[in-house]
């Protein structure tokens, strides 16, 4: 601990939505447990389940929409897929229970307390904004129906609706993007609109020096970098975002501004901004992405395969990790193999 | 002069900057804008190709790399000894591929080689930052924490101490750390004084250019 030194938030529990998830026989997830942090870099093999996190966040906010099942209802089928939710401070008495027909078939919510418990309906209330993401560039190259504008969809097919109706009707949050934008992409000064016929909009990115590049001509990596700034200047952002393969179509040295963008989602106070902070769950391939974590490596999640059967390790519960980072970069240790979260060999 | 500044990111390099001209005393010109390394080791592993680079294709004067001593050894005189050579000490292995690289290199560009400019943060570049602002903040204060395994600041909490969080956007990472060298834009000796094996080593060999070069 420093002498005098000001340190960060004294607990980041009480900014996050979700404690922590507990798998027991959902896909490869037999015996899993994930501490969520307000930011989590998820790294592994295909098929270390990842993606089945994301899903189980998802499962939970379409269930948490419905009123909760008896907890008295029809007996469980022994070792069938759970998911046991818990919650951040003040809620960290709540628990929901998502029980599993099959691994394809999740509909049964239980919860520990009263459906019309104040605490529940808070914590419902947030689980209801829970977004996932997987940006594809061919659809946000596309004209979008205007009036599709009110979030965010999970590919950002219709970026360029959102855009717009931030331009018309929520200044600031589009004039913050668009700087931003311009900072990021100096070749450009700005972003316009095109009518596209029948109700639709083009997005097109202005030239420095006269001339605009519609969305179509954009590149892969422009176009995610306009949907990640439309993620973290949303007026109005989700309680929770996660993102599939964060570092894809980005230039390696553009990692470090695609994490801080986010970081401006799950850390607002450090980007001067007085809202509520947004919990992050990204994954990632990515060895450049990965070692920008070396200052927080309590951000970083790896799921291990073994098998057929997979886990969580939080980075930072690794004893000798400053002895090893002293001489590697976490990415190229994480290559090695010696972290584990890496493909099997036979 | 022609300087190139190998760094870790754009707002080490805008600080470099400044603190190269406070050495030699004014203006230079940048050659081969925005080399970046990402940390060690991989500084040490790209140092070579770029000072080949660099002395074949451009035509810099110098090279500067700096990079941050994290919590290994911190760079002390005795390493400066005549065929002394540190293996755990960042600053010594930096000079030591340096050397080792221009020894076989022809002349070029009408140079022998490109001159060599290593500095290493104790334990980050936000300490440099700090300097002049905060008593506490010194590599002897920090090379005592290695030596009884009490730390006196952590990384992060430097962060927060500059940039008023521990992790600050790139513009502000900028913003902060030009107003901090500010202070040693006039002057630089009392970054010297507090961290002579970190700061010290650049501006000694900062100024063998100024000596060179006059």
């Amino acid at each position: 601990m420093a002498d005098g030194l000001v340190v960060g938030p004294a607990s980041w529990h009480s900014r996050t939505v979700i404690a922590s998830v507990a798998f027991r026989n959902f896909k490869a997830l037999r015996d899993a447990h994930v501490a969520l942090t307000p930011f989590n870099l998820i790294i592994g093999p295909n098929g270390s389940g990842k993606t089945s996190l994301i899903e189980a966040l998802l499962r939970l906010r379409t269930l948490s929409r419905l009123p909760p099942a008896e907890a008295a209802g029809p007996a469980k089928k022994a070792g069938a897929p759970e998911m046991i939710f818990r919650f951040s401070p003040p809620h960290e008495h709540i628990e929901a229970r998502l029980g599993c027909v099959s691994e394809f078939v999740c509909d049964l919510l239980q919860i520990n307390v009263p459906a019309a418990d104040a605490g529940w309906l808070e914590v419902k209330a947030r689980l209801a904004c829970i977004r996932s993401f997987l940006f594809d560039h061919y659809a946000m190259a596309a004209s979008a129906n205007r009036a599709d504008g009110a979030g965010l969809s999970t590919n950002a097919a219709n970026l360029a609706a959102v855009l717009v109706r931030w331009s018309e009707g929520e200044a600031p949050a589009f004039a913050g993007l668009q700087a931003e934008f311009c900072r990021l992409a100096p070749e450009f000064t700005g972003l316009e609109f095109r009518p596209a016929g029948e109700g639709r909009v083009e997005l097109a990115a202005i030239l420095d020096g006269g001339g605009a590049v519609t969305a179509e001509n954009l590149s892969q990596g422009v176009l995610y970098l306009l949907a990640l700034l439309a993620l973290a200047f949303a007026p109005r952002p989700p309680s929770v975002v996660c993102i599939e393969e964060l570092d894809r179509g980005l230039h390696p040295r553009m990692l470090r501004e695609a994490r801080d963008i986010l970081y401006r989602l799950s850390h607002p106070s450090a980007f001067g901004l007085k809202r509520a902070p947004v919990q992050v769950i990204a994954t990632t391939h990515s060895p450049y992405l990965l070692d920008l974590f070396k200052d927080h490596p309590e951000e970083v999640v790896i799921a291990q395969k073994n098998g057929r059967t997979a886990h969580f390790e939080r980075l930072a519960d690794r004893a000798d990790l400053r002895e090893l980072i002293a001489e590697g970069s976490l990415g190229d240790l994480w290559f090695s193999g010696i972290f584990g979260g890496v493909p099997e060999e036979k | 002069m022609k300087v190139a500044i190998l760094s870790e990111s754009p707002a080490d390099e805008a600080a470099l900057r400044v603190l190269i001209e406070a050495v030699l005393g004014g203006p230079v010109h940048r050659v081969q804008h925005a080399l970046r390394a990402r940390g060690w080791p991989s500084v040490a592993q790209v140092l070579p190709g770029v000072i080949r680079h660099l002395h074949f294709n451009t035509d810099a004067d110098g090279l500067v790399v700096v990079v941050d001593s994290d919590d290994s050894v911190v760079h002390t005189p005795e390493h400066d000894a005549p065929g002394r050579f540190h293996s755990e000490c960042r600053l010594c292995r930096l000079r030591s591929i340096f050397r080792q690289t221009v020894k076989h290199l022809p002349p070029a560009r009408g140079r022998a080689h490109v001159l060599r400019g290593v500095g290493m943060c104790v334990p980050a570049i936000e300490a440099w930052y700090l300097c002049g602002r905060d008593e506490r903040v010194t590599e002897g204060a920090w090379a005592e924490g290695l030596r009884t395994g009490v730390l006196p600041y952590t990384r992060n909490e430097l962060k927060w101490r500059v940039y008023g969080t521990d992790r600050p956007s790139l513009p502000l990472e900028i913003r902060c750390a030009l107003a901090e060298v500010k202070r040693h834009q006039r002057d630089p000796r009392r970054l010297e004084n507090d961290f002579p094996g970190s700061f010290g080593p650049l501006a000694h060999d900062l100024r063998e250019w100024r000596k060179k070069n006059s």
